[in-house]
Formats: C-alpha cells, structure tokens, sequence
C-alpha cells in the first residue's frame, strides 16, 4: 500500500484497528505514527467536547421551564413599569442603506443618562471588499461628530452600541470606511 | 441540511496557511487581512466562550473580544504561552467583564496566557480547528460526533454517497490533526 493512500485512511485506524494492511505501513512509518498519534488526540479532543456539549444542552433544557416562567413574570413587570413610570426618553430607529437603495444596517437611539443618549448600530451585509474596519458619523442640522469606530464579521455584519452627547438632535448618520472618510458606505 | 459550495482555503503544504503567532503579529502591525483571518478562525470559538459567560449578550461581547484583540495584538508575547490559550483569556476576561455589574477589573494588558485550563484551550481551540475546516469537512465531523450519527445516517441525511461522507470525514479528521501538530496548544 501506498504512503499517501496509507496517510489518506489513516483516520479509519480510529474505529478499526485491525486493518492489517494499513497496519504494516504505520509499524514502519514514523510519519505516520505521529499522524496517527494526533489523530487520536484530535478524536479524544471531540468525543470530550461532544460530552461537554450534550451536559451543556441538557442543563439548559432543564432551565428553560422556570426560565420561561422567569421571564413571563418579568416582561409583566417591565410592561407594568413601563405604564406607571415617566417616561425617560423614547428610542428613535434610523435605517441606513447604501446608494443602491438596500437596507443594511439600523441604528436605534435611546436614553442612556442624564447627558448622554445611548445608539445601538445593528448592521447586516455591509461591504467588506475593502476591509472590515468602518467608521460611524452623526450629525444634527448644525454639526456632526464622529460616533466611533467598529468591526464587522464576514458576512459584514455587528451590533455595537455606543454614547452620543445629549445635547444635540442627532438626525442623520452614516458609516465610512477607516482611513477614508470620503468613502461613504452608507448612510441615513 | 444541505452542503453549500466551499469558500474555505484549503490546508495543506501547497498553501501553507499563517500560523496563529503569525496572524498575530501582522495585527499588532495593523494587517486587517490578518485580523479578518483570525476572526473567521476563532469566532466561533469566542462566540462559544461568550455563550458560556452567564449574562453576556453574545454578538456585543465577540464584538468587544475582536476589538481589544486588534487593540491589544501587540502584548501577545508566544515565550508565554499559545496564541490559541491567549486569544482564550482576552475572550474569558472580556466576558466577564462585560458581564459584570462593576466596571471592568480584569486587566488584559498583562494576560498569563498559559493560565488556562487545559480542557478549556483544548475546547477552543477544536472549535477553531473546526472553523478552518471546508464546511462538508466540518458539518461530517460534526454530525459524527455531536450529533453521534453513522456515516450512513449521515450520508442519507446530506443526501450525498457514503463514499463522500467517508471521504469528507477522513480529510476532515487529517487537517485537524496537521493543524494540532502545528499549532498545540
């Protein structure tokens, strides 16, 4: 038997070790040994995490029944607060979408104290041909600021939240490229 | 479940893909290719750690990991410890500093990468074995130890020839095992 077809099946080792040709070749190949060797660990690495993770699932699945009971009770109560209590400020929802016209990333503004209000940017699909580092920008009608920086996966997406002074009516946003201000990726 | 065209590069000696002391390196001198690497290597495995933290919003603290990495690449020091063991304590630390009441008191600056409990690393970094795998790779390997599905199970339930699942699984299993003996952690 061939070294590379032996190296290809080695991971049948793992479930049968009595493959005699198989076995020939590993007795007298040390790579082979040592792919072997680390084969073994890699299946011991899955079978432990496969333990873990199933203990994992069943804790969870025991919680969920007073866990949902748990959060009945407490949606009651922040429905009842949210009734009786001042109001502190209501959230405001911004879309922004790219030149096309397609919607990709939301931005939700809402009290955070008494001199800062809080923005959550929620993005999907923004495009990361050109990096995955983007700049968030506010404005009101008389001036604007720079929100911060941020990151986005591969798929373009993130949910960042950050503070925005309090004394300004922030009204329009849009998220540039790093390093490139001009580079306008989307916008309110 | 359906098997989706590969995007993933292909692991082996004709491609010989950065290490993670390497992508590391080249985020700490500001690479964003590397950095993009790095996060598709290790987001699931963040993601994970997150999941685990009690109290911490998911998508908000792999955010938060991914930034003080970028931030922070630099204070990797590999005479220390693994890059796998210390991209795990930037991610233990952020999340429960993110999920505690009080203002961060967890330091990242000066991290004990080998601090870690082994079967922690050894969990994070399967999982970010597993990311670097072709995803038909991957979802095999998972079905046949997550979910402890036969290779002819599998194979009915991906629609796809045994051959295939059989194929798919010992490729998978050889990459993981290429990339324990480069990158123990």
């Amino acid at each position: 038997m061939r070294h590379e077809e032996v190296w290809t099946r080695l991971p049948d080792l793992l479930e049968d070790r009595d493959d005699a040709g198989l076995l020939a070749h590993v007795r007298v190949c040390a790579d082979c040994q040592r792919q072997l060797f680390l084969l073994g660990r890699v299946d011991r690495l899955l079978r432990d995490d496969a333990v873990a993770n199933a203990a994992s699932r069943k804790r969870r699945r025991l919680l969920r029944g007073p866990l949902a009971a748990a959060a009945t009770v407490a949606t009651a109560v922040a429905i009842l607060l949210a009734l009786e209590l001042p109001q502190q400020g209501r959230s405001e929802a911004f879309v922004l979408r790219t030149a096309s016209g397609q919607s990709v990333a939301q931005a939700v503004m809402g009290h955070a104290d008494a001199r800062n209000v809080s923005l959550a940017l929620t993005a999907r699909g923004l495009p990361i041909d050109r990096g995955h580092m983007f700049v968030l920008w506010a404005s009101d009608d008389s001036s604007s600021m720079q929100v911060g920086r941020f990151m986005v996966d591969q798929t373009g997406g993130c949910r960042v939240r950050f503070n925005l002074p309090a004394d300004h009516p922030w009204n329009h946003f849009w998220v540039t490229r790093r390093g490139n201000a001009a580079a306008v990726a989307t916008s309110t | 479940m359906t098997i989706q065209p590969e995007r993933r590069r292909p692991i082996g000696p004709a491609q010989p893909a950065p290490s993670d002391v390497e992508l590391l390196r080249a985020v700490a001198s500001g690479s964003e290719a590397a950095f993009a690497e790095l996060r598709d290597r290790y987001g699931r495995a963040v993601q994970r750690v997150c999941r685990s933290v009690a109290g911490v919003e998911r998508e908000d603290c792999e955010q938060e990991v991914f930034a003080r990495i970028w931030r922070k690449a630099a204070l990797y020091d590999p005479a220390r410890g693994s890059a796998a063991a210390w991209l795990l304590t930037v991610a233990r630390r952020t999340a429960l500093n993110l999920g505690a009441a009080r203002p961060p008191s967890l330091p990242i600056e000066d991290l004990p990468a080998a601090g870690e409990r082994p079967a922690d690393l050894d969990a994070f970094w399967l999982q970010a074995g597993l990311a670097r795998l072709p995803e038909r790779e991957r979802t095999v390997i998972e079905l046949a130890y997550y979910e402890d599905l036969s290779e002819n199970a599998i194979a009915r339930r991906l629609r796809v020839p045994l051959g295939s699942v059989k194929s798919w699984k010992r490729r998978g299993l050889n990459r993981l095992a290429t990339l324990l003996g480069e990158e123990s952690p």
